[in-house]
């Protein structure tokens, strides 16, 4: 009788990829046959074979049974139930259900272009053009022969010499593979190496009389279609990957032979393909491959993650895409908007001049911002650092204007691996993060696992509430070996640069000096064994427990400084989940209690002469930043992209005031009052409703819809909206009521929407006049586009508008409008009347 | 004539206040009195009292939405235009008041 273990799969994604091999990790290491029953689909697997265990189709809730039986069963079933019980509801905890989302509305500046548009979902942004290119899908040479084999041994020995070899052929890419390339060769190695896999092409060649060739068609037919077939998005993925290792052994079998013409481009290109394998897409020139529009493919699809990592616009999910006409024509991959577009016209070329104008002047200006030491405008010194959570990020975060790195989170580095990393490799990564940093400060965190990040070699058991339970500092003393291993490496880093050491999740003055004792036992080990290190290196704590953030002065005498953990400080002080969507409101950071806790670390912290940061979501929002500088803070950590925005806030705030602010904002009773009053202060921020760089002296416009898209990107490139595309919508949503042309050659275009940072003017004065639907019927020649925050009411700038919509009205006023020509003395023009 | 009017548009940001300075202008030039009470996105301005309501020979809507105190004007002589049409052409929305 076999033994029986019976489950409800607990993964929101089901049995993919990595449950898989986690599973048939268990399952290899015992001799009795396992097997995998999916009560819903009726199907069963090997569960030594990772693919057969994919292709049961398990999904969240499915009843399943796992029955064991051989030598060693009972032993097995020990392990894998417990296994089953404790880790496999977490082998797959980072990865969130996908959910679809509709398109957003596309600008009219395109819509009207009269091009043909096709939607899709964009899965790498950007925009990219070229000629359309169709990519085919998987095939063997038809030349080579698929059945007939007279000697099947003889034909399987060399199929399997193949498997082999390919098998070693990992191995090697795997010793030099680094990131997703190596990922990727793990697994197709583990494909390669599958029973089912190796069993299916042996079947084909004993008992059926296969070629190779034929074997490895059949097998690719037949993974691929149960994959294919499967509920999953992330399942059909690994579809690819089979593609991929089929391929990859028919090369070790018949060499060149094997070769299916592939694509060679040759001048700019946008790659059509109702799928692609990711060794299709690296065969593919990057100097020329400018776009990729799939049929489908997840964010998780390995041909994805490349695209990504390449910055490759790339669309998916586009309908019908084999019957899409486009010839050798030139196509748009616009994955911004999420949109193929074919058939363009001269408008809609225009239209991505346009948006090449937007993209890159916005780029220019945040290099521009990006460049300076971060400062308020009284000249209070904040310094502006960058979150990394792998080393390769540090030089994208320093070319964003990071003036350090503030908080680089080392788990990554442990999680998802079978050993953890040795001494040499964390010192690669952290020396790597200080090469890159030249002389600026970097901030390492040691090790955060455990709890809501579990790591399959510590063993540690499943608990109810792993955000309150064995994680990070908590459980170093039982790791003892792992945490010196990382103090070493950093130890050794710090001879490079400058570096500091965090500890999260720290609650009692014993925590931290014990951390100490283990810090001082390594540096002296280093020095008795003549390695350079850095004595001056600082060891510091993040501030995320309640009972530290109250305990700062008895922390100050053991250690060098604070970073306040500002997502885990908010879940533990308000007792909230943060993975609980319905407690947002618990979660908001402007609770005043909140504020008043993180002055009160601030506070703490510069009596005791330490330094003090903050690290979390909260200091990534230009939002809060009035109230963060207010605390007086030296250092804010943000994610890299945010770090222009921030410098560039900086520059406008002035820190006596925002100090009033936040003693205002801490007597506040509620979270929306403190929020009111952060609105009322960013809009009397000192900036303005008009400044010379929104003043357009004709713009390269030939209609409304190019005006208006002209303007609102400026408000873009300026800084003044996050998105371009949510502005223009209420721009024209405003239009549809009736033309803002109010005659005379005037038109004003306006909308109310938070999608405006700051209230806004745009003035735009056109040599060459377009029509405008005015009440008068006469084309337009001067432009004054408002963006307005809503809720504005009784607000200083709601007054100066209504003055101006007035004081429009009078023929002397527009006559000098007209008149002048300087961008600085039309606003002074518009100023007067403020 | 003695007139008062209110405005009104769907933003409350420009047409509100473009409208009463036109209804303004052109009274002025035609000779009448006018005060022009202004519902936009300041709230509302320059109020018309009862009395102001009471005393007038007639009143001007120059709205694209529903306005507020709507109840001041239960006994008043009113003319309703959208507010493209104090923008357009003033003088005929006067015209209509003989």
């Amino acid at each position: 009788m076999p033994l029986e273990y019976e489950f409800d799969c607990p993964l929101p994604n089901g049995i993919h990829a990595r449950p898989a091999s986690a599973l048939e990790e268990v399952v290899r290491h015992f001799t009795s046959e396992v097997t995998l029953i999916n009560r819903r689909t009726q199907r069963s697997a090997n569960g030594k074979s990772i693919l057969a265990i994919i292709g049961t189709d398990v999904r969240a809730g499915d009843s399943c049974l796992i029955t064991v039986s051989g030598s060693d069963e009972r032993e097995a079933m020990v392990v894998l139930s417990t296994f089953l019980r404790d880790k496999f509801p977490h082998c797959d905890a980072s990865l969130a259900p996908t959910k679809a989302e509709a398109a957003a509305p596309l600008s009219p500046c395109l819509s009207h272009a009269g091009a043909t548009i096709h939607r899709g979902r964009s899965v790498v942004p950007g925009i990219g053009s070229g000629r359309g290119v169709r990519f085919g899908a998987f095939s063997i040479p038809p030349s080579l022969p698929r059945e007939g084999v007279a000697n099947t041994q003889m034909e399987w020995h060399r199929l399997n010499q193949a498997l082999h070899k390919l098998n070693t052929a990992y191995d090697n890419r795997l010793k030099q593979a680094r990131g997703i390339e190596a990922e990727l060769v793990k697994v197709h190695q583990s494909i390669a190496r599958d029973v089912d896999f190796q069993d299916s092409l042996q079947a084909a060649v004993i008992r059926r009389q296969h070629t190779a060739a034929g074997a490895i068609e059949a097998a690719e037919a037949q993974f691929s279609k149960m994959l294919a077939a499967s509920g999953n998005e992330m399942l059909r993925e690994r579809a690819m990957d089979v593609q991929d290792v089929c391929l990859q052994l028919l090369h070790e079998m018949y060499g060149d032979a094997a070769k299916v013409v592939g694509v060679k481009l040759t001048s700019d290109a946008v790659i059509v393909a109702e799928s692609l394998t990711p060794g299709q897409f690296l065969s593919l020139d990057r100097k020329y491959f400018k776009g990729l529009v799939l049929a489908s493919a997840s964010s998780t699809s390995h041909t994805v993650i490349l695209a990504r990592s390449f910055n490759i616009p790339t669309l998916a999910g586009v309908p019908e895409l084999a019957t899409i006409r486009f010839g050798q024509h030139e196509i748009v991959v616009d994955a911004d908007a999420g949109a193929l577009v074919t058939d363009l016209t001269d408008t809609a070329r225009r239209y991505y001049v346009l948006e090449s104008r937007r993209i890159i002047g916005h780029r220019a200006r945040l290099k521009l911002l990006s460049a300076r030491a971060a400062t308020t405008k009284d000249g209070q010194r904040i310094e502006i650092a960058a979150n990394i959570s792998t080393a390769s990020e540090a030089a994208g975060a320093f070319d964003s204007g990071a003036e350090g790195i503030g908080l680089f989170r080392t788990e990554m580095l442990f999680l998802d691996r079978s050993t953890p990393p040795d001494e040499t490799e964390q010192f690669d990564s952290y020396a790597a993060v200080i090469t890159a940093a030249a002389g600026r400060p970097v901030v390492i965190r040691t090790f955060d696992v455990g709890g809501d990040k579990p790591l399959a070699y510590l063993n540690l058991p499943k608990e109810e509430n792993p955000f309150l339970g064995r994680r990070a500092v908590r459980i170093y003393p039982e790791f003892e070996t792992l945490f010196r291993t990382q103090i070493r490496a950093l130890v050794r880093a710090s001879a490079g640069g400058k570096l500091s050491v965090m500890i999260p999740m720290i609650a009692t003055v014993e925590e931290a000096r014990w951390v100490k004792r283990i810090v001082a036992e390594e540096q002296q080990k280093c020095e008795a064994e003549k390695n350079a290190f850095d004595p001056a290196m600082l060891v510091g704590a993040m501030i995320e427990v309640p009972a530290a953030a109250l305990a700062v002065e008895a922390f100050s005498r053991e250690l060098d400084f604070f970073s306040i953990g500002s997502n885990d400080l908010l879940q533990y002080f308000m007792a909230a989940d943060r993975m609980e969507s319905e407690l947002m409101t618990l979660l908001n950071p402007l609770q005043p209690a909140f504020l008043r806790l993180l002055k009160l670390i601030a506070d703490a912290a510069r009596s005791h002469n330490k330094e003090i940061s903050l690290c979390g979501e909260m200091g990534g929002q230009v939002r809060y930043l009035p109230l963060l500088a207010g605390m007086g803070l030296n250092k804010i950590s943000a994610a890299a992209p945010a770090v222009a925005g921030l410098k560039a806030e900086l520059a406008r705030l002035n820190q006596m005031a925002c100090q009033q602010l936040l003693t205002a904002a801490i007597s506040c009773a509620t979270a929306d009052e403190v929020s009111a009053l952060l609105e009322q202060f960013s809009t009397q921020a000192g900036v303005p409703l008009v400044e010379t760089e929104l003043v357009l002296l004709d713009p390269d416009a030939t209609s409304k819809e190019e005006v208006i898209k002209q303007g609102v990107d400026r408000l873009f490139i300026m800084g003044r909206t996050e998105s371009s595309q949510a502005v223009e919508e209420a721009i024209w949503r405003r239009e549809a009521t009736y033309s803002t042309g109010f005659g005379h050659g005037f038109a004003i275009p306006h909308c109310q929407t938070n999608a405006v940072r700051f209230n806004s003017l745009v003035l735009m004065k056109l040599k060459n006049p377009v029509a405008w639907n005015s009440l008068d019927g006469q084309p337009v020649r001067v432009v004054i586009l408002l963006g307005i925050r809503a809720a504005q009411a009784g607000t200083a700038h709601m007054q100066v508008l209504a003055r101006l919509a007035r004081k429009i009205m009078d023929e002397e006023f527009r006559a000098e409008l007209e008149r002048e020509t300087d961008p600085a003395r039309l606003c002074a023009v518009l100023q007067k009347i403020f | 004539m003695k007139i008062v009017a209110v405005t009104a548009c769907p933003t409350g940001i420009a047409h509100t206040y473009m409208a009463a300075a036109q209804l303004e202008k052109t009274a002025k030039k035609l000779g009448h009195t006018i005060k022009v009470e202004t519902q936009g996105a300041m709230g509302i301005e320059n109020e018309l009292s009862q009395g102001d309501v009471d005393a007038a020979d007639a009143v001007i809507f120059a709205t694209d939405i529903a306005i507020e105190k709507e109840e001041r004007f239960a006994r008043a002589r009113t003319i309703l235009v959208p507010v493209q049409a104090a923008l357009k052409d003033p003088e005929a929305i006067f015209a209509q008041l003989k």
